[in-house]
């Protein structure tokens, strides 16, 4: 295909198409950030249709800049995004190298360790906060309650009963509180992405030299410096692209929020922003417009560091 | 091989069951899942009958009464498939043109495609509701998610077209121009049939992540067009109500596509790298 125009006409339904889902509703967002805009107010009501006589200028960005609730919701979207990324990324290159050999069974193995990457998000957050975490009814709860239960069994014995009385009486944790509810997305989401990570860095192992590896076994180097000088250079990119194509899932959280604790807690960014919408559509907006703000800073390295290599 | 030989007995053994119980551990909350929802609700949540149970299928029986299963599952497959067709449809053609005819600017146009995918998506919820409610009236519609659903996924998928059809020697497809075959021709008979591992595991990567998709399919529809997402976060139970019917329905939800995924997991194994591999 030498045609440049022809080129063109191919890439132009595409590129039509994501420009104006990002330019238009961007425009509308940028446009209600500036001005007061809410659904119901029975003092002004003026401000319920979106006007430019509403004009507020920085007024919106003020507001949020000096909401708590904001810097909260940026807190929490970093501590999410970076422990699932850290975690995912560590989980899966110690999993891709685990099963990167021959043995029995090895297909399965690679099945079910694939599959929690197939499961929805809202059933993976039901499953989890519901049957797995849940401090009374779910695995947790009755794992904590048969273990208070031995040792009250064991305090019973002459003698090792002394020693066990003086253990206390383990508490369940509830992962829908305030404190905990952020570890339980964490745990959910990195249990899910892991096997994506798995997936990725498994096929680069297996276009790794063999021969440059069996040299260092002959030199005598040990395992641990094997992957550290061979193995982690080779997975470079790959990392890399994992690493952005989770940050952009990740940054945008919502269902596993919602449905663990409705944002107590482990309120992020696009669930405030969500939470503003209800009434205070321009608060919302200029949130929103934070977050691209944000995401553009992360975009930027993340981008870079994967076009790097793109085109060669 | 000789140094295969140099690992201990030991490590034959002991990694290998390491790797089959770290499996069985990613394993295990679908595994949960599926065993809850073989429970009555009154037994799912009795720590006498955690394993040992009358297993009934009382659940999924129901599942129609209780909670209209078919109806979204339809919606779900309808604009996933839908979706995922439109994005290939506007897809190949741009990844083709990338990869064969680049110009200075590919690149960029590549990266900013991949940056829209950063816009968070509630930046730009109300504006979408408000435009397709009050404006365009299409809220609510197939049309409406199977549109927002490939415009979400064409970033990820021409980009990994992309990474495909690069590996393709340029010469096979030039070879094609001199025979005087159409770019359309081109595409179908040269293109797709070299590229068919990549092509589907990007089909399937897209269906996954359209099937999957929890924030516009709940927040761009009220009953027409809602999907299984939908049903799945509207209907998730107050604490420790109802796990056995709603363990049936999410395993409903969830087990086409992993029984999906485990068919076709060997083009994804081969076909998802990203280019990252050389």
């Amino acid at each position: 295909m030498q045609d440049r125009s022809l080129a063109r006409l191919l890439q132009t339904p595409a590129v039509v198409l994501l420009l104006i889902w990002m330019l238009v509703p961007l425009g509308m967002t940028l446009f209600f950030s500036f001005i007061r805009y809410v659904l119901t107010s029975l003092r002004r009501p003026e401000w319920t249709t979106p006007s430019l006589d509403n004009w507020r200028g920085l007024g919106n960005y003020q507001f949020v800049w000096n909401n708590d609730g904001f810097w909260l919701a940026i807190y929490n979207s970093v501590l999410m995004v970076g422990s699932i990324l850290v975690l995912t990324v560590v989980l899966g290159l110690a999993i891709a190298v685990l099963i990167n050999r021959a043995f029995p069974g090895r297909g399965i193995v690679r099945v079910l360790l694939i599959s929690p990457f197939f499961v929805m998000p809202a059933v993976n957050a039901v499953l989890w906060i519901n049957m797995i975490l849940d401090p009374v009814l779910g695995l947790q709860g009755l794992a904590v309650a048969g273990m208070n239960e031995m040792i009250d069994g064991l305090r019973t014995f002459p003698l090792l009963g002394g020693f066990f009385s003086l253990w206390p009486d383990l508490e369940p944790i509830s992962f829908r509180a305030t404190q905990t509810s952020a570890y339980a997305v964490i745990m959910m989401v990195t249990w899910q992405w892991t096997p994506f990570a798995v997936l990725i860095f498994m096929t680069s192992l297996q276009s790794e030299d063999q021969q440059q590896k069996e040299a260092a076994i002959l030199d005598g180097a040990n395992a641990w410096s094997r992957f550290r000088n061979l193995t982690l250079p080779h997975l470079g990119r790959p990392i890399a692209i994992v690493i952005m194509i989770q940050a952009i899932f990740h940054l945008s959280l919502y269902a596993e929020i919602e449905i663990v604790s409705r944002g107590n807690g482990n309120k992020n960014l696009p669930y405030l922003i969500g939470e503003f919408a209800s009434n205070n559509i321009g608060a919302a907006s200029a949130t929103g417009i934070y977050a691209v703000i944000l995401a553009n800073i992360i975009a930027i390295f993340l981008l870079r560091m994967v076009g790097k290599t793109l085109m060669d | 091989m000789a140094i295969v030989a140099q690992e201990t007995k030991f490590a034959r053994i002991f990694w290998p069951v390491l790797a089959w119980i770290v499996a069985l551990i990613f394993f295990f909350p679908i595994f949960w899942l599926v065993l809850t929802s073989f429970k009555t609700d009154a037994d799912a949540v009795k720590p006498e009958y955690l394993i040992m149970f009358q297993p009934t299928l009382e659940n999924y029986l129901n599942m129609t009464e209780n909670y209209d299963y078919w109806r979204f599952a339809l919606n779900s497959v309808i604009t996933s498939v839908f979706a995922t067709v439109f994005t290939l449809f506007v897809g190949v053609p741009c990844a083709y043109a990338m990869a064969f005819n680049p110009s200075r600017h590919t690149k960029d146009v590549l990266m900013w495609m991949l940056s829209t995918k950063m816009l968070p998506a509630a930046a730009v919820l109300y504006p979408m509701t408000f435009l397709t409610k009050n404006f365009l009236g299409i809220f609510d519609t197939h049309f409406l998610i199977i549109l927002v659903l490939s415009l979400i996924n064409l970033p990820i998928v021409i980009w990994m077209l992309f990474t495909y059809f690069k590996e393709i020697p340029k010469e096979i497809i030039e070879a094609g121009k001199m025979d005087g075959v159409s770019t359309w021709g081109e595409i179908r008979d040269i293109l797709l049939p070299l590229a068919w591992g990549g092509v589907a595991s990007t089909a399937l990567l897209c269906f996954i992540f359209c099937w999957n998709e929890a924030y516009w399919t709940v927040r761009l529809t009220t009953t027409e067009a809602a999907t299984l997402s939908k049903l799945i976060e509207g209907n998730r139970a107050p604490e420790g109500l109802f796990f056995g019917r709603l363990s049936a329905v999410s395993t409903a939800a969830v087990g086409p596509i992993i029984v999906l995924g485990w068919f076709c997991q060997k083009q994804l194994v081969q076909g998802l790298t990203f280019g990252a591999v050389k």
